[in-house]
């Protein structure tokens, strides 16, 4: 029985209540349905979604899918919208899950070394002094 | 290193400060703006040549409130996972480290930040040594 028991209290609710402490615009917790992407080791990307159906366990209550990095972008996307906006989960979320992803990976690309500064006026002739 | 989104320009209405009226005459009266209250005092009236007074008209446009000459906005960061918020604002957000780092721990931040193509206001704080 308690297994299948529905959430008692409705998320439009819940939202209400913790909207005036959000400093968002939406949160995962308040929905029964949700999209989470993360990092996932390297350089790959984990989509995390919530069940509808154990909403008062938590731990029984999460989906979670991962792509490696070797995976080229547009594929990633593709299996993020797949396994969501495609089916009806959280279509309104489409765009900001896939620009996420997006982002997650741009973040693990190693990046450049700054150039080093060149020295300019005084310094760089002080520098130019204990060269020579 | 993301640049900040498109905006309308940046004015600033005034960027003189507000001074205390009579803080130029007496040195202990402070500079820090005081509203006058006296029924006779004349810059409450104002009066033809006298200080002009802070009002809400000074404000700046809501669209270009708090806006750094690049088009970012502040925010202060305290370690690494701080950074990791900006990731999806890099473009309207720029972090800046709380003033109680440690140069150690700088370290870390900016590196984490240019990962994540994160703006820092104050890189250079602390991390560059003297040579």
């Amino acid at each position: 029985m308690a297994e299948h028991l529905q959430s008692n209290v409705s998320q439009d609710l819940v939202w209400e209540i913790c909207r005036p402490n959000n400093a968002y615009l939406y949160a995962g917790f308040v929905n029964n349905k949700a999209v989470g992407i993360q990092p996932a080791e390297k350089g790959g990307v984990t989509l995390t979604t919530k069940k509808t159906k154990h909403l008062n366990r938590p731990v029984a209550n999460k989906n979670e899918v991962s792509w490696s990095g070797q995976k080229s972008g547009p594929k990633i996307y593709k299996g993020i919208v797949n396994y969501t906006a495609k089916q009806g989960y959280r279509a309104d979320l489409r765009q900001e899950a896939v620009a996420r992803a997006s982002a997650i990976r741009q973040s693990q690309k190693p990046k450049k070394e700054d150039p080093e500064l060149k020295l300019r006026g005084s310094k760089a002739k002080k520098a130019e002094e204990k060269a020579t | 290193m993301a640049a900040a989104k498109q905006h309308i320009k940046i004015v600033k209405k005034r960027t003189k400060r507000f001074n205390r009226h009579q803080s130029d005459t007496y040195k202990c009266v402070d500079a820090n703006w005081r509203k006058p209250k006296g029924i006779d005092n004349r810059v409450r009236r104002r009066f033809k040549g006298q200080a002009a007074m802070p009002s809400i008209g000074y404000g700046s446009n809501k669209k270009t409130r708090h806006l750094m000459p690049s088009g970012h906005k502040a925010f202060v960061v305290h370690n690494p996972r701080d950074v990791d918020l900006l990731l999806m604002h890099n473009k309207t957000f720029a972090a800046e480290i709380s003033h109680a780092v440690s140069s150690r721990k700088r370290v870390d931040i900016v590196a984490k930040a240019k990962q994540l193509g994160v703006k820092i206001t104050n890189a250079k704080a602390r991390v560059t040594t003297e040579s």
